[in-house]
Formats: structure tokens, C-alpha cells, sequence
């Protein structure tokens, strides 16, 4: 569909160049869920924090299945690159969210139902959602086309070929996630990703008896219900299920975009946000190590997962200026 | 071969060192006392939020020697490059031995890298975990109390080098040749400490090191050598050299003509993290029949500490005539301080027969049943002291104890047993084998007990001899408790009093995982089981406090591999005692003593059984 199915995908170099963008659109959405996670305050809001938690531990294993993929068709994946690092505000890799020529800016936020519905929803966006009733009225989506996540895995796993699958098994994460050898494999991959991002055509799980897709995840948090078989509905499915509270003032008042800049030299915000940047950026060779050849590595990457949280919510503590706080910035160092 | 020999560098910068203060008080340890304010400050100190986060921070090279007399040419490589730690890792931890040994801690999970300025890597190696050594009373004028005006020293060796492509720097190549064994020998000194919460510094201070080639057959934390042995003056938070130098070592190279001495952790600074303050004309001289000077020492230059570290090649501009090699191979080193037109004196000196022995991995935790080998280098004016006879003994005289409830220390002796009198190789070595029995529960609510022991050669130990000995020169010994878990074993049984004082003493882990917490510890069984499986030198080893004997290790390992009949780790049934003893026992005093303000090393430092001896 338009710049997605326009990408050309006919031989392996183009597969491994689609790829590599699956595994920066997968990491791109990262960062935004995790700023507005750890803006909620520690001990406030856990049902929200446990959805987006859940999300975001699915990103990592779609990032990593995308480096999988890759891998199995001798690729090599580059996470260790200043260009890996998406600028926020900004768009996501194929312009996914774009609609009618308007790039979909992707911000990095604190929590708000409103950030949920206008960002994180549409990241997660499938081709046609299904639209389910609230327990008072029907809430009507666009009716328009648009470029979504889905429509680039399903254009990639139509052109894959098997005879590409000749990576060095040695070089495939398993334990978190599935290894990839054969073509069937990593159509399974791109079903889950697909999967656990938009739910079926038919249903908001991500698959038979599974958890809801992340579509419907957020829309649970942006109704404040949770989204419950229903069969006075003709959709089968209604949010009407137990209430998902909000509290506001659980929220840091962080900055909204922050970059180094914002921070003056030899402040402790400054320094704290080095700090961060600097964990970040190890997160990110951590993985390029992992994806490139030393797939144990991954232990190591999730301990860097525990610091980048506590340093973020370390600098969302801090205050700057009268009514805010810092927050990280998400930005490539080199070592 | 160590640090002190060309082909070396140096270089300054900065370092991180963020501890959890909360366990630096031993009452802390108790579970049926500990206080919610604890994990706050003032009652956890002054920083209970700490990660324990050890890091180097724009570090960059400051000269490079590819001999005693030839630094590398103005435009080698090396001269841009920065010393950093992992680009790829969590930082290395900071970590006590105990709350009642806490003048070693050690850096663990720390890898060095050679990189330029673009951060990209020509050299990486693991830095074999070590405890700082020779804190003293470092910094002189305003604002110098307590750790802020503390420096002391590491060294160690960094393993697994692996090099990129440095064939564009001269230096590096020779670095490389001469690291044969595969072996780095890195030495650095730290001083300057930030304390100030308020402060963008804060946690952070200044460190000023070198890097050489090691041999394999040296010891890895010190260097043989000449060692300038200070006498102490009373006062101060840890050691006040009496000729105002601290401990110190040099070598000499009999075949070039140089001593290359080591100042970088002996001279007093002007201020916390700055310059050395002019203490007249220091020079190094040799004592004797003939004694004589062998230069001055030009250490009030600009940027002298950061540019060189504090290693000095002496003389400069000539080398040392056979005879001074004569003299100076059987006489003891000696530095001298003169004021502006007096004549010098002796500031700090080397024993008067020149003999030294040493432990090289002077820090251990020990299992019951478990041993240590421990190897000692004795030398005599330098060189390796064949067949000399060493002695050792238990010496707890630097621990730091305090009155009831703070548990004693050092008992009972017969957990810890070792030969008293031992004989070097030829080489000067002897294996010092520590072997542990089980302490019990001596500590009540602190595993294990300490030791010190102290190796000394038997002619220096003589009655009568009054030879300087250095007092942290000791091996530190945690020997942990036996352990029974219940079988299998369950939170309320076995976890939940280890967790709990985990949970207590460590408070930044909460919003990763409550280990309080039954239900927040099953959310995370796999990283837990990952975390406490980890070698104790990953920087993400579980506990951080690297407190847990192998016993109760494996117990927490098999409760977290063995789930009950609801899949979620065995619960079950809680131990009445313990809310009771918690009622029984008398709240301790929420604010820390004064001195604790002024760091936790400080106030460890004022309970060390030595001072609390002396005190009528």
C-alpha cells in the first residue's frame, strides 16, 4: 500500500533493508511508551502501568524477532548507529501514521488519556480496527485508508523467499523469543508481531485465547474499562468490563520532547540526563552485540533495561523550572 | 613489570562512586528494628538512594612514556584517546566488605577501555576486582573533613585485552608488545569526593591513574619494589602520615639508571581535588654510610598530579652511577622535605633492612569449609626476599566494631585457622592457605563474621623492632554463617528474612522488584533467577552487596527453580516470632551519630577496634 508496498522487496538485499527498518520501527515506539510509563508515579496507576509494561516488553520481543529474521537471512542488524535513533518529535520509519501528506508526529510525553488516544493507538493502529461499543455510545473511528505497521510485515512476509534462510543458526536470540531458521519461521514471527499488535481481523486477541492485542490494550486504558466479551453487542465485545482508573495526579509533570539542550552544562539535570543517555546508549550496543553474534549478550541488555528505568525515574523526580520535571531524552552517545 | 614501567600512560578525569549509605550503620542490619526513616535521609545516611553505580567519567590521557626519558611523539594517537569504562555493560559496583569492614571496598563488574575521542574502541579489558588500599587524610584547607577530604588508591590488573587495530599509534603497539602476558597493570588514585546532594557533582570526584603492562608472575594489587613506609600521627579520620607523605612505592631499573617513584596517593593536596600543596623541596635521597640525593622532585609544577599521575622518573637528565646503584641496592629510599633555606628531613622512608611481604588479593569471603590461598611477596631492598620467614597472625585491630548491639568482631578465632610461620620460595612467595570453619551466628542479625590477618616477616615482628608497618596492609575475611533451610524450602522459612533485609538496605531496587514482597518477587522469578546465578563479578550480580554466602545462594536458586503446586514460588506458613521480637527490641536512634555526615568511611574509620582500644 502507497510507500510501504511501493518499497521494492523482490530480491534478499531489499528483504534485509526492509528488515533492518522493522527493527528501528519496532524501537522507535520505545521510547514515547516508556517516557509516559515511568511518568506514572511509583505506587499510582499500576492497572495502566501493568498494560504498558506488557506493551512495551512486546515491542522488545518484536525488535528482537526483526533482528532474528534478519540474521536468518545473513543480515547483519545495526543498532549501534546515531542514525538508529529516531528524533522525537518526529515520524516513524515508512511514515507509518502519516495521513492525507500530515506526518504523524510521534512525541515523547508524559501519560495522558489524550497521548494515548492520538499517539499510542494510532501507532498501533490495524488496517481496519474493529470498532467496539463503550458502555454508554459508540465512539466512531475514521473511516479513511491508511499506512499502518501491519500493512508493512504483511507486504515483507509476502516476498519472502526460503531460499534466503541460510543465516548462521548461532546468531538466533532464543529464550525471550522464537528462533528463526526457515522461512515458516519467520512467517510465524510476522504473524505474532501482527498479531500482538493489532489482533486479528476478526478479534482484538492476538490470537485464540490470548491476550488482547496492543490496539486494544490502549483503548482500554483511553476508555478507563476493560474490553469484555459482551453479547448484547453485535460486535461480541463491549469496554464494559472493570473500571481502569486513571489519577492524574499520579503523573510526573515532566517535560514534553526534552533534548540535552534543554538542560544548562554542569546542572544535575544535565548530568543526570547524560547519565541516562549514556545507559541508553550501552542498552543499544548491548544489543547490537547481542544481534550480532553473541546472543547471550541479551542478559546483559536487560540489566541495562533495569538502569535506564531507574535513571529515568531518577531525572522525572527532579524538578526544572516552576511546574516541571525532567525526563529523559533518549539521545545516542558514543562510548 | 608493572603500571611504573615504560611503555605506560596516564591519565585524569573524573569518577562516580554511588553506594546505598543505608547499610553503612551495622544496626541497620537488623530486620526486627529497621525503621521505614532508615531508607531516608538523615536516618539512612547521606546517600540512601544509591545504586552503587561505579563509573569513570571524561577521563582522558594525559601523557603517554614509551621510555624512562621519551614520551611519545606530539602527534601519536594515544595523546586524543580517552579512558572509559563499558560502552556496552551496566556500570561496575561499588561494594563493603561488611558494615564493620568497610575501609576495602571493592569495584566489581568493571571493564577499561582505551578508546578515541570518538568513543570507538582500541582496547578493552576486564579489571580484576580489587579494594582500594592507603586511605588517608589527604586533602589540607577548607571543607577537608571527613571521605571529602579522603583519597586513596586501586590497582589491579586488566584481563581478556582485546585490541583493535592500533597500528596508527606508536605507543599502543608498544603497550601491546609489552603486555605479552596478557596482562594491563592499572593503578589510580581517587580524592575529591563530592558529598553535597545538592550538587551536580555530587557522588562524583577525581581520579588520576596509569596504565602499563603486568607480568603474570607479579602480584596484581601491588607493585615489588622499594616501599616507603610512613609513621602515623595521631588524629584524623584515617591515617595522618607524621612526615606529611604518605605510604609509597618506587622501582628501581638498575639497567637504565632510574627509580620511577610513585607519589599519586602520598601528597598532600591544598584543597579537596586539587593541587599539591607546597611542602618545601622534596626530594628522594638514599640513607648509609654514603648517602646522597638522587633528584628533587618538581611536584608544584602546573598540572603536575594530572599530567603525570603522580609518577616521577628520577634523576632526571642523567642516570644513577654504579656506585649510587651500589648504595642505594642496600640502603634504605628515603624522600625528604626541606623548608626554603633549612636543611632537609626525612619525610618518609623505607624500613631500615629494606623489607617488605605483602598479601596481593588481600580481601575474601569465605564459605564454612571453604579456603582461601593467599599469596605473599616478600622482598628485601627491592628484590624478591628468597626462603624469608614469614609470619602471620590474626590481627583485628582495624575492623570497626562498636558497643552493644553493634556486634563484635574477629570471634570466635578457631572459624578461621592458617599455618603462624610460613617460608618463602626462592622467589620470595609463599601460599598462605586461610581455611574457614563456621562462625555461627555470632553477629545475630549480620551473616558471618570478620577476621583480619596479618602477615609480617619474623625479624621485623621481633621485640624491639620499630619499624613502620602500614595498618591497612591486611587481609579482610568475611567467613559466612552455616546455613539450614527448611526442605524445600519456602518464603516464610527460608527467603523472606534474607529478602527483607535486602529490600531494607538497598531501597533503589523497589520499583524493579519489592523483595519484601511475596507477590512482587514471583512477578519476577526469571530475572531473579538470572540475577542471583550470575557470576559475583558481573556488574549485574545479584545481591549488589555480594553478601550471600553459597548456602543460601543456592537455596534462593532452587525456591526460584522449584515452584509449589500453583506454579508460584512456595510460600508457606509464617514464623510467629518475629512480629514479637520486633515488639521486644527498643527502636535504635533514628539519626545517625554527627559523624556520619562527614561519610560513611569516616565514621567507620572512628570505630576501628585500635582507636576504641586505646580510648581509656
Amino acid at each position: 500500500m502507497l510507500l510501504v508496498r511501493a518499497m521494492p522487496l523482490d530480491t534478499v538485499e531489499h528483504a534485509r533493508d526492509a528488515l533492518q527498518y522493522a527493527i528501528e520501527l519496532e524501537h522507535a515506539t520505545i521510547p514515547p511508551y516508556l517516557t509516559a510509563l515511568y511518568s506514572l508515579k511509583p505506587g499510582t496507576n499500576q492497572a495502566i502501568a501493568q498494560l504498558i509494561k506488557g506493551i512495551v516488553f512486546q515491542e522488545m520481543q518484536h525488535m528482537t524477532l526483526a533482528a532474528n529474521m534478519l540474521n536468518a537471512i545473513q543480515g547483519e542488524p545495526d543498532v549501534d548507529n546515531k542514525c538508529f535513533v529516531p528524533t522525537y518529535p518526529g515520524g516513524l520509519p515508512f511514515h507509518i501514521g502519516d495521513r492525507n501528506g500530515q506526518t504523524f508526529e510521534v512525541p515523547l510525553k508524559a501519560f495522558s488519556l489524550d497521548v494515548v488516544e492520538n499517539v499510542f493507538m494510532r501507532i498501533e493502529e490495524p488496517d481496519e480496527p474493529i470498532v467496539f461499543p463503550t458502555g454508554t455510545q459508540m465512539r466512531a473511528l475514521a473511516e479513511e485508508q491508511f499506512r499502518t505497521i501491519g500493512d508493512f510485515y504483511r507486504a515483507l512476509r509476502a516476498r519472502l523467499k526460503a531460499e534466503w534462510f541460510t543465516g548462521d543458526r548461532a546468531r538466533q536470540v532464543s529464550g525471550i523469543v522464537n528462533p528463526v531458521y526457515t522461512l515458516a519461521d519467520a512467517q510465524a514471527a510476522i504473524d505474532t508481531i501482527i498479531e500482538q499488535g493489532e489482533g486479528t481481523t476478526t478479534s482484538p486477541l492476538e490470537g485464540p485465547g490470548a491476550q488482547l492485542a496492543h490496539y486494544y490494550r490502549f483503548a482500554e486504558i483511553f476508555h478507563q474499562r476493560t474490553l469484555v466479551p459482551n453479547a448484547a453487542v453485535p460486535q461480541g465485545y463491549s469496554y464494559s468490563g472493570a473500571p481502569i482508573a486513571f489519577d492524574p495526579t499520579g503523573v510526573w509533570p515532566i517535560v514534553t520532547n526534552p533534548h540535552s539542550a534543554l538542560y544548562p552544562p554542569a546542572s544535575i539535570q544535565r548530568v543526570e540526563s547524560d547519565v541516562f543517555n549514556q545507559i541508553y546508549s550501552n542498552l543499544l550496543r548491548a544489543l547490537h552485540t547481542t544481534f550480532n553474534g553473541h546472543p547471550d549478550y541479551l542478559d546483559t541488555a536487560i540489566g541495562l533495561m533495569f538502569d535506564l528505568k531507574l535513571q529515568a525515574i531518577k531525572l522525572m523526580s527532579i524538578p526544572i523550572g516552576a511546574n516541571s520535571n525532567a525526563a529523559p531524552c533518549y539521545e545516542y552517545v558514543a562510548a | 613489570m608493572s603500571y611504573l614501567n615504560p611503555p605506560r600512560l596516564h591519565f585524569a578525569g573524573r569518577f562516580q562512586a554511588a553506594p546505598s549509605t543505608v547499610n553503612n550503620d551495622p544496626l541497620h542490619f537488623n530486620n526486627a528494628t529497621f525503621q521505614p526513616d532508615f531508607q531516608q535521609s538523615p536516618g539512612g545516611w547521606w546517600n540512601p538512594g544509591g545504586d552503587a553505580a561505579w563509573r569513570l567519567i571524561d577521563c582522558k590521557v594525559t601523557s603517554a612514556w614509551l621510555d624512562h626519558d621519551r614520551q611519545a611523539a606530539a602527534g601519536d594517537p594515544v595523546l586524543t584517546c580517552l579512558i572509559g569504562d563499558s560502552d556496552r555493560a551496566p556500570p561496575a559496583k561499588i561494594v563493603d566488605l561488611d558494615p564493620e569492614q568497610q575501609m576495602v571496598s571493592q569495584i566489581w563488574g568493571l571493564e577499561v577501555r582505551i578508546c578515541r575521542a570518538d568513543g570507538s574502541t582500541l582496547l578493552r579489558g576486564r579489571f580484576e576486582p580489587v579494594a582500594f588500599m592507603d586511605i588517608w587524610d589527604r586533602a589540607s584547607g577548607p571543607g577537608n573533613d571527613g571521605d571529602i577530604g579522603a583519597g586513596t588508591m586501586f590497582q589491579s590488573v586488566l584481563t581478556d585485552l582485546e585490541w583493535a587495530d592500533v597500528s596508527a599509534s606508536p605507543f599502543l603497539i608498544a603497550l601491546k608488545q609489552a603486555a605479552g602476558d596478557g596482562l594491563l597493570s592499572i593503578k589510580f588514585n581517587v580524592d575529591g569526593y563530592n558529598m553535597n546532594p545538592a550538587s551536580a557533582d555530587f557522588t562524583r570526584g577525581r581520579v588520576v591513574g596509569t596504565i602499563g603492562a603486568a607480568a603474570a608472575a607479579e602480584p596484581r594489587h601491588f607493585v615489588v619494589g622499594r616501599h616507603f613506609m610512613a609513621a602515623a600521627r595521631p588524629g584524623g579520620n584515617f591515617f595522618v602520615p607524621a612526615g606529611g607523605v604518605n605510604f609509597c612505592a618506587a622501582i628501581v631499573d638498575a639497567a637504565a639508571g632510574k627509580i620511577i617513584l610513585d607519589l599519586g596517593n602520598a601528597l598532600i593536596t591544598k584543597a579537596p581535588g586539587g593541587a599539591p600543596r607546597d611542602i618545601g623541596t622534596l626530594a628522594l635521597a638514599w640513607q648509609g654510610p654514603t648517602p646522597g640525593t638522587v633528584d628533587t622532585i618538581n611536584y608544584t609544577a602546573d598540572k603536575w598530579y594530572e599530567t603525570t599521575a603522580g609518577v616521577v622518573t628520577l634523576p632526571a637528565g642523567r642516570k644513577l652511577t654504579a656506585a649510587e646503584l651500589t648504595a642505594i641496592g642496600g640502603h634504605p629510599l628515603v624522600i625528604t622535605r626541606a623548608a626554603a633555606g633549612a636543611n632537609p628531613r626525612v619525610a618518609v622512608a623505607e624500613a631500615p633492612n629494606g623489607t617488605y611481604v605483602r598479601a596481593d588479593a588481600f580481601v575474601h569471603r569465605l564459605n564454612p569449609g571453604g579456603d582461601a590461598n593467599v599469596r605473599l611477596f616478600a622482598s628485601k631492598w627491592g628484590q624478591p626476599y628468597a626462603n624469608a620467614h614469614i609470619v602471620a597472625f590474626l590481627d583485628p585491630s582495624q575492623l570497626q566494631s562498636g558497643d552493644p548491639p553493634v556486634p563484635p568482631v574477629g570471634t570466635p578465632t578457631a572459624a578461621v585457622t592458617f599455618l603462624a610461620n610460613l617460608d618463602a620460595d626462592p622467589n620470595g612467595v609463599a601460599e598462605l592457605v586461610i581455611q574457614a570453619g563456621d562462625p555461627g551466628t555470632v553477629r545475630s542479625f549480620i551473616d558471618g563474621q570478620l577476621y583480619g590477618v596479618r602477615p609480617m616477616l619474623a625479624e621485623d615482628q621481633a621485640p624491639g623492632s620499630e619499624f613502620n608497618t602500614d595498618p591497612w596492609e591486611f587481609i579482610s575475611l568475611l567467613v559466612w554463617s552455616g546455613f539450614a533451610p527448611d526442605d524445600p524450602p519456602t518464603w516464610y522459612g527460608s527467603i523472606q528474612p534474607i529478602f527483607q533485609q535486602y529490600a531494607n538496605l538497598y531501597p533503589i531496587m523497589k520499583p524493579i522488584v519489592d523483595l519484601a514482597d511475596y507477590d512482587s518477587v514471583c512477578g519476577n522469578v526469571r530475572m531473579l533467577a538470572l540475577a542471583f546465578g550470575l557470576p559475583v563479578d558481573n556488574p549485574n550480580a545479584m545481591p549488589v552487596t555480594r553478601d550471600l554466602s553459597d548456602a543460601k545462594r543456592k537455596t534462593i536458586l532452587r525456591w526460584l527453580a522449584e515452584p509449589g503446586p500453583d506454579g508460584k514460588p512456595r510460600k508457606g506458613t509464617p514464623q510467629p516470632q518475629a512480629a514479637v521480637a520486633a515488639a521486644a527490641v527498643a527502636r535504635p536512634a533514628a539519626a545517625p551519630p554527627a559523624i556520619a555526615a562527614r561519610g560513611g568511611k569516616a565514621a567507620a574509620a572512628s570505630r576501628r577496634l585500635a582507636l576504641r582500644n586505646r580510648t581509656p
